[in-house]
């Protein structure tokens, strides 16, 4: 570190003038017949202190400042590399603490905190939500959007989007990508330019439905699959085989609107029914919810102004439309806690992670400050001497911090490497089926700004101590004892105790809070899912993406099944628009049921699936009364349900059920069959009403369909066979996520299992960490006590009471740590409740738990350093005197 | 000796910048030169110490009212040498002013003094 080659001419340049002047003053005297000796002498005993002098001089440039910060700065590095296993563990413990924290950031920014990147005053746009009666929140019908759209003043402009999975490519080379159909003023409310090409524009614009099959696709796909190719806009791909023109792409950094995903082709809304081989009644219907809503707000428009306006027109459209919106609601909510996308699932995970980090990055900063400390006591000589030279208090303490800042600049740099290393690896929070199209959060300035912030609060954290420490050096004390040991007065043992202490705290908390979540997740996979997932193969079909109407979905499904069933091993074959235990979200329909009277603000709208003849046997799902779906329930025969335990306790007080009938899709069903219960979200949830309806009497074009095999033999072969076959029916409909049902529902306890492992691994740092500054701290103690102890034994002591010295100190420091933890995990416990399955947030055995292992940790790390107080020679000890 | 200390006079707080300026006024300088002339000019009573003069120097230069360039001297040495600036030349004449209104001051306020003690 030297200084800039302008300060250092200036430098030059000063002695160099001070030096003529000495000589025009000696040569001045040696005129007047002085000898030369005499003379240069004489000029410069008059002259004075040349050094102050030029320092005095230097102060008047205004760059004190620089030379005093470039000389602490390389008086810092000479300091750390004279120390190297100490700059070791610290710079990596450093990065370890802030590559985890920044990591849990940048996640935290993806999804929450910055969700529209590349879109202009992102802070401005805003979700539009409709709410149900019950005020759960509904997605909005086109009608719906229409309305609000025509008649909202504050919200400037208004769009809808729809992500769907699209297929696209010819036959046989279709790729499955995800994408948002789109109104064709999207990209206006969102303020996004196109990198080439254009948006959607003129009478793309309008309403008119399968008018306009264009498409604008993202930055990423024209890199990896056009690799660039300017000449793409204007070409033709096909989208779920039908031709669309590429007209535009969009600029980098954009993708979407969904926040943390990547999507990757938006094409016009009004296609909807083409790409999802529907009829053009789907964006006629107010009943057919399917869409997002987001806004601009029109400037210098609040928030709440827009969200009261929204109310009022949504009241006057349920007004309107009695039959369809009655008691339905709308509200504008910021983007971040708007409920499509990934976030509202990630909100409380990424929060717990980011506390755990920080917990580690507290540990880090108090080991730090502790070796700081055990460092500056040896360092009190040094200190001593420069404060008796002149340097004031000050000096020293901005000494002490550069040498912190350095410790936390290299930190940082090695922890954001890291971070960018792992960036990718929130995919891990998020089960394989719904990661597949999860941004990777880039590592941009906001990610920048707060490692440099955290660089900033270590240096305060882990510095400040030791720096007032040190600034308090005491010539007489310490110069008198020079050539003793320098035992740094009284002041250091009892901050580094204290910072130990709190180390040991931390890690308790570290602990219980992994305890917990392992607790909660052991418990959870205990759980009887109502069904058995051993020996069943899965396999995903799209129907929209082929562009399957309902009778060819129908002939591909029935093939599919028959060639299936014939394959050695298979017992039974079904399908299903929905897989138990699956991450996605489930469907609902509103539901009136004969002789029941719902509550005032009831929630009617009950979860259902679509299943084939079969379901139940073959995910052996118990039959309690009545029949399963036939071959013949079809558009042709009386509609049909099978209904739950739940549904009947609910809301049949649990009366025969056969024959009841239930209104739903404006139409009459009959309930034909009872089943057992199930977990059908979460392995957590409590009973819920369900029920079934059979596929030949709804048939939804959008639905992707889960093909179930149970086999007798191997269930790889039976996942094998699944893609094999298809393609055997129809080689254009792809299968995907063929795997194991038991592979497929692991996903629903996912969080729970990375959140019990992640928390483990934090507090595992956590205890490790703080064992470190345990032994630190002893060892010093034994250290500085060699002399005592020696005394100790040479006056007869028992090598027992020597170890029981060591130990007294040891244990007073984990007892305290031990209680201030269990107290504040205890009061923090109640801010992860929500989480946890089961457990109780201060659940005793999990506490037990964690007091057993910090003591068993803590025992570990004060027993090298008790066993060599044992082991002190006191001859040696004292002639070390 | 004892006599010569007498006579010096310790210079006033601020008095040394509209010395350095006015000796500068008279012709580029070095500090040796200024510091000489300032001596020669006072008649031996104002000793300027090198101590004072280049802090000084480079703080008048750091306020643009001097600037500095190397040169070589008659006898071939490098020195470096003072200029007044136009910036430098207003700040001579408001010092100047200052100064004169506080001399004049002073003497008011000492006159009846010397009046009452003759």
């Amino acid at each position: 570190m030297r200084f800039p080659w302008w300060l250092r001419n200036k430098r030059e340049e000063l002695d160099q003038e001070l030096q003529s002047h000495l000589r025009m003053a000696a040569s001045e005297r040696m005129e007047r017949g002085e000898s030369a000796e005499r003379a240069q002498h004489a000029a410069r005993r008059e002259f004075g202190n040349v050094a102050l002098l030029q320092q005095v001089t230097r102060d008047q440039w205004g760059w004190r400042w620089l030379e005093e910060l470039l000389q602490d700065l390389r008086y810092g590095a000479r300091m750390l590399r004279k120390n190297p296993s100490f700059t070791l563990v610290a710079i990596l413990t450093l990065a370890l603490g802030i590559g985890a924290t920044t990591t849990i950031f940048s996640w935290i920014r993806a999804v929450l905190l910055n969700p529209l990147p590349a879109v202009s005053d992102a802070k401005r746009v805003v979700a539009l939500e409709e709410l149900a009666p019950s005020s759960e929140w509904l997605p909005t019908s086109y009608p719906d959007f229409r309305d609000l759209r025509d008649n909202s003043k504050l919200l400037e402009s208004m769009s809808v989007s729809y992500p769907m999975a699209l297929a696209i490519g010819e036959d046989g080379h279709a790729e499955r990508i995800s994408g948002e159909l789109v109104s064709g003023n999207y990209f206006d409310v969102l303020r996004v330019r196109p990198e080439a090409g254009r948006f959607f524009s003129g009478p793309e614009r309008d309403d008119a439905q399968n008018a306009h099959a264009v498409a604008v696709i993202s930055h990423s796909f024209w890199v990896t699959r056009y690799h660039s190719d300017p000449s793409i806009v204007g070409k033709t791909v096909r989208i779920n085989r039908y031709p669309y023109t590429v007209i535009g792409v969009a600029r980098d950094g954009f993708h979407g609107s969904l926040p943390g995903l990547d999507l990757q082709i938006w094409v016009p809304a009004t296609m909807f029914s083409q790409l999802n081989a529907a009829g053009e009644w789907m964006l006629q219907d107010r009943k057919t919810r399917t869409f997002r809503v987001l806004a601009r707000l029109t400037a210098g428009v609040e928030i709440e102004q827009a969200r009261a306006e929204v109310e009022s027109i949504a009241a006057h459209v349920a007004e309107e439309n009695r039959s369809t919106n009655e008691g339905v609601s709308a509200t504008v909510l910021p983007v971040s806690e708007s409920h499509w996308g990934i976030q509202d699932s990630m909100r409380a995970p990424l929060s717990i992670l980011m506390g755990a980090s920080g917990v580690v990055l507290l540990i880090v900063c108090a080991n730090i400050a502790n070796l700081l400390l055990a460092h500056s006591t040896s360092r009190q000589k040094e200190f001593s001497v420069r404060v008796a030279l002149g340097a004031p208090p000050s000096r020293l303490a901005r000494q002490l911090l550069t040498e912190t800042l350095l410790l936390a600049l290299s930190g940082s740099l090695l922890g954001l490497l890291s971070t960018m290393w792992l960036g990718g690896s929130l995919r891990l929070l998020i089960p394989e089926s719904a990661a597949r199209n999860l941004l990777r959060p880039p590592v941009d300035s906001g990610v920048l700004l707060f490692t440099a912030a955290l660089a900033a609060g270590v240096v305060v954290l882990a510095g400040i101590v030791p720096a007032m420490h040190g600034a308090r050096g005491n010539v007489n004390h310490v110069l008198k004892e020079y050539g003793r040991d320098a035992t740094g007065g009284t002041q250091s043992p009892r901050l580094r105790n204290g910072l130990v202490m709190a180390e040991m705290a931390l890690a308790v908390i570290a602990i219980v809070g992994a305890g917990l979540f392992l607790k909660s997740f052991h418990l959870a996979r205990t759980v009887h899912p109502g069904f058995e997932p051993e020996h069943v193969a899965l396999a995903r079909f799209s129907m929209s993406t082929a562009g399957y109407d309902a009778r060819q979905a129908d002939a591909f499904c029935r093939r599919l099944r028959e060639r299936l069933e014939s394959q050695p091993g298979v017992v039974s074959v079904s399908y299903a628009d929905y897989v138990p235990l699956s991450v996605a979200a489930g469907s609902w329909e509103d539901l009136e049921i004969e002789g029941y009277v719902p509550g005032a603000s009831e929630n009617m709208k009950i979860y259902r699936s679509i299943v084939a003849p079969g379901y139940f046997s073959t995910l052996k799902i118990p039959l309690l009364k009545g029949r399963d779906f036939t071959i013949d329930d079809d558009i042709s025969h009386a509609p049909a349900m099978i209904v739950n335990e739940e549904f009947v306790r609910r809301f049949l007080r649990g009366e025969y059920a056969i024959g009841r009938k239930v209104n739903g899709w404006g139409q009459w069903l009959t309930i034909v069959g009872v089943v057992q219960d199930a977990k059908y979200y979460r392995l957590t949830e409590r009973p819920i009403p369900y029920f079934y309806i059979p596929m030949r009497q709804v048939y939804r074009p959008e639905f992707v369909f889960a093909f179930l095999v149970r086999t007798a033999g191997a269930v790889d072969q039976a996942v094998a066979a699944l893609p094999r076959e298809a393609q055997g029916v129809d080689p254009a409909v792809p299968a995907f996520s063929a795997m194991p049902l038991t592979e497929f529902i692991a996903a629903s306890l996912f969080q729970q299992k990375i959140a019990a492992n992640l928390m483990s691994i934090l507090a595992s740092v956590a205890v490790v960490l703080a064992a470190m500054g345990l032994y630190g701290v002893m060892a010093f103690a034994v250290t500085q006590r060699t002399r005592e102890i020696g005394i100790r034994l040479a006056m007869g002591a028992q090598r027992n009471g020597v170890l029981w010295l060591v130990a007294r100190q040891a244990m007073v420091l984990l007892l305290a740590g031990l209680v201030a933890g269990l107290l504040s995990a205890a009061a923090l416990g109640r801010l992860v409740s929500s989480m946890l399955f089961s457990v109780s947030p201060s659940d005793a055995t999990v506490y037990a738990f964690a007091a057993a292992a910090t003591i068993l940790v803590a025992v570990a790390a004060t027993l090298v350093p008790a066993a060599r107080a044992m082991r002190v020679d006191p001859l040696i000890a004292l002639r070390y005197e | 000796m004892a006599n010569r200390y007498q006579n010096r006079i310790e210079l006033l707080q601020g008095t040394l910048d509209l010395l350095v300026l006015q000796t500068l006024q008279w012709g580029p300088q070095h500090g040796y030169g200024i510091s000489q002339a300032i001596r020669a000019n006072s008649g031996d009573i104002l000793q300027v110490d090198t101590g004072s003069l280049y802090p000084a120097l480079h703080r008048l230069e750091r306020q643009k009212w001097i600037a500095a360039d190397w040169k070589v001297s008659e006898n071939k040495q490098r020195v470096r040498v003072y200029r007044l600036t136009a910036k430098g030349k207003k700040q001579l004449l408001s010092e100047r002013s200052r100064w004169e209104q506080l001399s004049d001051a002073m003497a008011g306020v000492l006159s009846p003094a010397k009046r009452g003690q003759a």
